[in-house]
């Protein structure tokens, strides 16, 4: 069974923010949700790089561990996804999160959130594959439909992987044996406890 | 684990040899600037600040923050450090109770009801009381909810009646803060004359407050231990006040790891809250003779006001206040 | 209870992810994402499709939504790269956007603004209907009330003040037809104040690049970087304003351990990724590409055998050359020697190294020596004609390089026939259309072979005194279809041409800052707005930057009542009277003009470039079958029934009729290859000898024809001139020629059929014959270093009009004062007083611009975009550390910023940042909708206001223009900077 996994070759990411607005597309996520993000690093100063992140699909995901009303499950193929219809908004998830990944609307008064919204890797939520009501609490379903994420699939530069995890980690590593550099597959020691860097 | 070790002494010679390249003054301009060569990199960065913090255009600054491992502590303090804080002092403290009762039994009023009674708190007062109480007693069992809800009651109703009843506690949660906090700051002001410590409370203390035997120790309107609680419910209330607003309004002024923070000290300081209003409840209701009264009618018999706070009688009806060597027959424990 | 997967998904999910691990190792990004998008359609093709969005919910009444959904292809609109869109369409809705794998430009890829060009179609804020200004209220009319009310207008400012005085801007956005339609609009209407996009951004690339090598277009490819050895970047940030190139380009950088050498001013994010970073003050190209060339010759870094065989004028380049050593190079563009020889020798011996340039080279006054000096650079190298090499110019639009081809300029007509007699002669034939006719349709004659005004100065010919503008009267209405007003210089002066206008008609999807200044400037009424289809509602082709031509389908009908760029011009036509004349081979259906009949229009008359192969079924095929072409040479298989041996979209020059099945020419002037496998050589385009004065007062003849090179397989082993039926006749091929195109030739000049050209000779014949025997049609010349004829025949080096280094004005002055384009081009004077009244001590900051990643152009429909806005919601300036903390400047803070010109002013916030050096500033373009600080949003129409804006960059900027070209110059201006 896959393991799927993101990682994103900083070498190759430019903060082009096409992943973002693939994934703005297709799941039309509202103004103000920011599934996926590109955050630049030494902005402006050279060693300047931009990492896309969203939702890593943690091992052991942090989200899931402290939700107080355990709405995270992970699906066969190792996607970290959550049900809307349990989750309550108490931001725990986000304190836990080390990337930044859980979203929430701003709803009701003073701003308090509502249900959380986060990457779901296009692969739905516990609604049957491909419904209308999946679609609109989550966005598509891609991955049911043997796509991949699109945020990965539109990337640029080819910087943003999607894909069972031994695969990504092996075109990185190509990429890395051929420029004779790494670029750090960031984040993948705090998301899954293993490094890729040789 | 040897692979490990390499990639550690392999990531520290690259840090140290990265160091030494930026240290390396070199005139402006004729020193080659290759962007690609000094790109950052992850490991070094979590290493100095262990966190990574960037730039984003998106106005969301927060979001900017890229990587920051350190929830996984806060998980631990979550799921674990908490879980064992609070359960020890809840359950700790309930134990203490029981076997306080069963050893001691209710503190009955020595010398019998007089008949007469006294105003102890008015109208104002005890609303203000209740108010925060019902509040507390609401936030508490919707705050430990969140805490000890997944482990407990989840099994027992099930994802959806739990969810459901955990949203209702959130909303409960939310709209109560603010009268409660309001009777935190009203119990602030209201009381605060009669809180002021002074000698009379070491004397009080030293006597351990009345509990044990059948001494009462002299007090003013409010004794030594009742001057701990309007303490504990003014600090301990401000904090979870404070915090907790800090947690509902995210980012206004704080950020994740300041929000990190504060649900730490919120749930420390909740659960000895709860602790310490456990005794508060005992010694009100069942733990003693005659104290409901005082937050149920307002008005308490004049024995027991002589018993438990003879220096608030004496002021109050020009009493002559017995002396804390006369009055060997009076405990005041804190209500 | 909470783990959803089913038995079946699961295996489902299963088969995929076993397929791919099946692959094992080797499998390359590109197959796995590939094949794991193949499944996807496999799986997909069994009905598993899932239920969509809202939109998708309101596509599809009952059922599985994509079931039965179509996919339709056509071609982002936000650059030139050429990314192919895939599109889910159903029930005429579009609900998707997939990757386009099987396209070899982007392979899937999109930036972000590719990625969200779905809400453009949909967006609730586009004009839904025509309006009108009535006492300064936008009110709606019909279609035929606004085509009628323009059109008697027009017709009266016509009678009045001549038929120049109306103004046609049409864009770079139009297909090919669409442009090649509004060029041939302006010819029948009888003006050649024909312009759009190209002017200001790369119109002094096609006239430097032009006049070095004959053509004036990116001579590589995107994709043929990937055999770049080095990889020389001046003024060009890809990664912003071309992202999805980066995708080669750093392969190309990854695989060949290329050198990755960016100059810029600014750290760019593309220098983010540089190998070196070399830090310029803005307008000093040319003195460091002499610098690096400088060293080259002093080290012998040269390709001798290459200058002796191909370039012309060598010596003269030799000589100013040698006035750049290291120490005024450094001395005038702050960069040491030994940086520019470490540059310069990497550049002249790690080849094939290529120079890649943008808006950069080609936004300044001197922007066409700039673009010569890159020219120069890669000829001294042998870097040109070459896998790897060459000028590889990005352009900015996607359609910017056809819509140039097909003449939509001010300079010529269609395909670089230029406005002499003979080129009106040959489009009358091409047009079947008297060439008295259209001679009648102009003020004079005189008019109609004199170049027209520049739209960078449409306000000048406005508000100038009728003496000074070379026409029967100033430009009074203005008629733009698709161009930005925000994107043109001094917004300020402007404001005043928009006042004096009688007319302005507005024909764009949104309502642009030309709506919104139009109030601004104080106008009640006399301004027209037509709500135009996106090019993704319409069909058509366009052209990448490397001159591949790609087919657009219609994905969705035009929403609301907007119409076809295609139909407005009809519909313009149709009221003048001229529209039989004018589409008279053009099948018309419902007001619309075929696409697909335009573009034969165009195979037939457009010989000069080699569009004339290019046929709607051929383009199409292409599309079709776009996972045939290869990723690196982008050439189908050889036995392919369909495009076999054509290169991805048929590059022009793509020679002879469509039957000859020329495969396109993937590398200009690429002597290495037969010329009926893409080769070629420079064309001799300007004469076949020079004679050339010398010291002694003697003059001597030299060649400008090619000396012992030639394309692989050639007849003619040596320099030839273009090919005439006389030279045929000389070489005695002439007997090759069929009856048929023997017949046409004789119709062409039936006085002197000898002299019919292979550009002229509308039967093909002269081209398909000389293709027989391995030649290049057009000749096989010298490029020219010496480009006599044009303002710097060798670029000079001559400081920005406003530049801080007022020291280097007396040396290094812009050219004098002179008559350009029918105006005045004063920029001497200008230069020279704000050296007196020292501007430069007021404004002590340079200024420049640039593009954002998320927008484009003048940016109201990336701005009226959501996904894009949010990304950049606000306008601001980029300024060094060091000059914030001198003025108490914050990081977000908001800035006033005041320009040299007009006490223009514009707020916006500060970006404190050390990617700007010391002394330059720097502003994204795209912003419009305020001014001096005044919000303008109730301006736009009710509901049409996008969803940001913000002060225009070009509200500051400032006067001079390319003497040959009319460019404007936004990239280096002065400024000061307060905190507000």
């Amino acid at each position: 069974m896959a393991r799927m996994k993101f990682l994103c070759d900083a070498d190759r990411c430019i903060e082009c923010n096409a992943c973002v607005t693939a994934c703005k597309n297709e799941h039309e996520v509202p103004w103000g949700i920011n599934r996926r993000r590109v955050v630049t690093i030494n902005d402006g100063k050279p060693g300047e790089r931009s990492i896309s992140m969203a939702c890593m699909h943690c091992t052991d995901a942090p989200c899931a561990a402290v939700c107080p009303v355990n709405c995270f499950y992970t699906t066969a193929d190792a996607v970290v996804l959550h049900s809307k219809d349990l989750c309550i908004g108490c931001g725990y998830c986000f304190y836990a999160c080390p990337f930044g990944a859980p979203q929430y609307p701003k709803v009701g008064n003073f701003g308090s959130r509502g249900k959380m919204d986060k990457c779901t890797y296009c692969a739905g939520g516990p609604e049957a594959d491909g419904s209308k009501e999946e679609y609109e609490k989550y966005g598509a379903n891609r991955l049911a439909e043997g796509k991949l994420p699109l945020c990965a699939e539109m990337c640029s530069t080819k910087s943003l992987l999607a894909g069972d995890g031994e695969i990504i980690a092996q075109i990185y590593k190509e990429r890395v044996t051929k420029r004779g550099y790494g670029s750090g597959a960031w984040g993948w020691k705090t998301a899954y406890r293993e490094s890729i860097e040789s | 684990m040897a692979s490990f070790g390499r990639f550690v002494r392999l990531a520290f010679g690259a840090w140290a040899l990265l160091l030494l390249v930026m240290a390396a003054p070199a005139p402006l301009g004729a020193q080659q600037v290759n962007p690609t060569a000094s790109s950052v990199k992850e490991q070094q960065l979590l290493q100095e600040l262990n966190r990574i913090q960037g730039r984003v255009s998106i106005p969301d600054q927060r979001s900017g923050m890229l990587e920051q491992p350190q929830g996984r502590e806060w998980r631990e303090f979550r799921n674990v450090t908490l879980r064992w804080i609070g359960g020890i002092a809840i359950l700790g403290m309930l134990a203490v109770l029981v076997i306080f009762y069963l050893s001691r039994g209710m503190v009955k009023l020595e010398s019998g009801r007089s008949g007469r009674t006294i105003v102890r708190f008015n109208a104002f007062e005890r609303f203000v009381h209740w108010m925060t109480a019902t509040c507390f007693i609401i936030l508490a069992i919707s705050g430990l909810n969140i805490t000890f809800g997944r482990p407990l009651l989840l099994p027992l109703i099930g994802f959806e009646a739990f969810s459901e009843w955990s949203q209702w506690a959130k909303y409960a949660h939310n709209y109560l803060s603010f009268p409660f906090t309001l009777g935190v700051v009203l119990i602030f002001l209201m009381w605060i004359a009669g809180n002021i410590p002074n000698k009379v409370d070491i004397e009080w203390a030293k006597r351990g407050g009345g509990l044990f035997g059948h001494d009462h120790p002299p007090a003013n309107r409010f004794n030594g231990g009742q001057k701990m609680i309007y303490w504990i419910v003014v600090i301990g209330g401000g904090l979870v006040a404070a915090t907790g607003y800090a947690l509902m309004f995210p980012f206004y002024g704080t950020g994740i790891e300041g929000m990190q923070m504060a649900q730490i000290v919120h749930s420390i300081v909740a659960v000895l809250f709860v602790a310490a209003m456990m005794a508060h409840i005992y010694i009100g209701t069942i733990g003693m003779e005659g104290a409901f009264e005082a937050m149920g009618s307002g008005e308490v018999d004049v024995n027991w006001a002589r018993e438990h706070h003879s220096l608030w009688l004496a002021q109050k009806t020009g009493e002559q206040g017995s002396s804390p060597s006369q009055s060997g027959h009076a405990a005041a424990p804190a209500e | 209870m909470l783990i959803k997967r089913t038995h079946q998904r699961s295996d489902r999910r299963g088969t995929v992810a076993e397929s791919l691990a099946g692959q094992g190792g080797g499998l390359d990004r590109r197959s796995f994402l590939r094949k794991s998008g193949l499944a996807g359609g496999a799986l997909a093709a069994l009905g598993t499709m899932p239920v969509g969005s809202v939109r998708k919910a309101e596509a599809a009444a009952a059922g599985p939504l994509t079931a039965g959904a179509t996919i339709k292809k056509s071609i982002c609109t936000h650059c030139a790269v050429g990314c192919t869109v895939t599109a889910e369409v159903l029930n005429g809705v579009w609900i998707g956007q997939e990757p386009s794998w099987d396209s070899p430009i982007n392979r899937g890829s999109h930036c972000a603004k590719g990625a969200a060009v779905r809400e453009l179609v949909h967006s609730d804020r586009r004009l839904r209907y025509p309006m009108k200004l009535v006492n300064g209220q936008w009110t709606r009319v019909s279609w035929d009330t606004a085509v009628n009310e323009i059109g008697d207008k027009l017709l009266q400012i016509r009678e009045k003040s001549g038929s120049d005085s109306v103004y046609w801007l049409g864009s770079a956005k139009m297909t090919n037809e669409g442009a090649y339609l509004f060029r041939k609009f302006g010819a029948f209407w009888g003006t050649n104040n024909t312009d759009h996009q190209a002017r200001i951004c790369h119109s002094t690339t096609v006239t430097g690049v032009a006049n070095t090598w004959g053509y004036g277009a990116m001579t590589n490819s995107i994709n043929d970087m990937r055999n770049s050895k080095t990889m020389l970047f001046i003024g060009s940030n890809a990664a912003e304003a071309h992202p999805v190139s980066m995708q080669h380009l750093l392969e190309s950088k990854e695989l060949n351990k290329a050198n990755f050498i960016v100059f810029d001013p600014r750290l760019t994010r593309t220098a983010a990724h540089a190998t070196e970073y070399v830090r310029i003050r803005p307008g000093t190209d040319i003195p460091v590409l002499y610098g690096m060339m400088w060293h080259i010759l002093k080290n012998g870094w040269e390709d001798k055998e290459f200058i002796a065989s191909r370039v012309y004028g060598f010596d003269d380049l030799r000589k100013e050359v040698e006035k750049w050593n290291p120490q005024e190079v450094e001395r005038v563009t702050g960069v040491p020697g030994e940086q520019l020889e470490r540059v310069a020798k990497m550049f002249a011996t790690v080849k094939p190294a290529t120079i890649i340039w943008c808006m950069g080279q080609t936004q300044h006054t001197v922007g066409t020596a700039n673009v010569r000096a890159s020219c120069i650079a890669l000829l001294m190298t042998g870097n040109i004609g070459r896998s790897g090499g060459g000028a590889n110019i990005l352009r900015g639009h996607d359609n910017v390089q056809g819509a140039t081809d097909v003449g939509l300029d001010i300079v010529t007509l269609p395909f670089y026939y230029g406005l002499a007699e003979g080129a009106w002669k040959h489009w009358s034939r091409v047009w079947e259309v008297d060439y008295d006719y259209l001679v009648s349709r102009f003020d004079e004659k005189k008019q109609m072979e004199t170049p027209g005004i520049p739209l960078t100065r449409w306000f000048d010919a406005a508000l100038l005194p009728k003496a000074d503008v070379a026409q029967k009267d100033n430009v009074k209405a203005v008629f733009v279809q698709g161009h930005a007003s925000n994107s043109i210089t001094r917004i300020p002066e402007s404001l005043k041409g928009l006042k004096a206008l009688d007319l302005l008609v507005i024909a764009d999807p949104h309502p642009t800052t030309w709506a919104s200044l139009s109030v601004e400037a104080g106008r009640k009424d006399g301004v027209y707005i037509l709500p135009v289809a996106t090019q993704f509602e319409c069909t058509g082709s366009r052209v990448a930057s490397n001159r591949s031509m790609q087919w657009g389908e219609q994905i969705v009908k035009p929403i609301f009542e907007s119409k076809d760029d295609l139909e407005i011009i009809y519909l313009m036509a149709k009221k003048f009277g001229f529209a039989d004349k004018m589409f008279k081979n053009i099948k018309v259906e419902n007001n619309l003009p075929v696409a697909e009949d335009v573009l034969r229009e165009i195979n037939r008359g457009s010989w000069s470039t080699g569009y004339c192969g290019q046929s709607p079924e051929r383009i199409k095929a292409h599309m079709k079958n776009q996972n045939k072409f290869d990723l690196v040479t982008m050439r189908a298989p050889k036995d392919d029934p369909e495009v076999g041996g054509d290169y991805y979209g048929l590059p022009w020059p793509c020679w002879g009729s469509p039957e000859v099945k020329h495969p396109g020419s993937p590398l200009l002037y690429n002597n290495n290859l037969h010329v009926m496998d893409g080769g070629g050589a420079f064309r001799p385009r300007f004469g076949i000898e020079r004679e050339e004065k010398l010291a002694d007062g003697t003059t001597r003849k030299v060649s400008l024809l090619a000396d012992k090179s030639f394309s692989k397989g050639s007849d003619i082993e040596d320099g030839y001139p273009e090919f005439t039926l006389a030279s045929l006749k000389k070489l005695g091929w002439d007997s090759e020629l069929t009856e048929a195109e023997m017949a046409t030739i004789k119709r062409v000049n039936a006085a002197n059929p000898d002299a019919v050209s292979w550009a002229l000779d509308l039967s093909g014949g002269i081209q398909r014959v000389a293709l027989k025997h391995g030649c290049v049609p057009f000749g096989n010349g010298k490029a020219r270093m010496n480009a006599f004829g044009l303002p710097d025949p060798i670029p000079v080096h001559r400081e920005p009009i406003y530049t801080p280094r007022v020291d280097l004005v007396e040396k290094y002055p812009t050219l004098p004062d002179a008559k350009q384009f029918r105006l005045p081009n004063i920029g001497f004077s200008v230069q020279k007083a704000a050296v007196e009244k020292g501007i430069a001590k007021q404004f002590p900051l340079i200024l420049s611009s640039g593009r954002l990643v998320e927008y484009e152009g003048g940016g109201e429909e990336t701005r009226t975009n959501p996904w894009l806005a949010e990304l950049q919601q606000d306008m601001f300036i980029e300024i060094s550390v060091a000059d914030a903390a001198d003025r108490g400047i914050k990081d977000g803070g908001w800035v006033w910023v005041s320009g040299a010109e007009n006490n223009s002013r514009a707020r916006m916030k500060a970006l404190v940042t050390e990617r700007v050096g010391k002394g330059v500033a720097w502003m994204p373009f795209h912003f419009g909708g305020w001014l001096g600080g005044a919000d303008l949003r109730k301006n736009y129409p009710a509901g049409t206001d996008p969803i940001v804006l913000g002060e225009s960059a070009n509200t500051i900027t400032s006067y001079g223009y390319d003497p040959a070209t009319g460019m404007q110059e936004p990239k280096v201006t002065l400024c000061q900077i307060v905190a507000a």
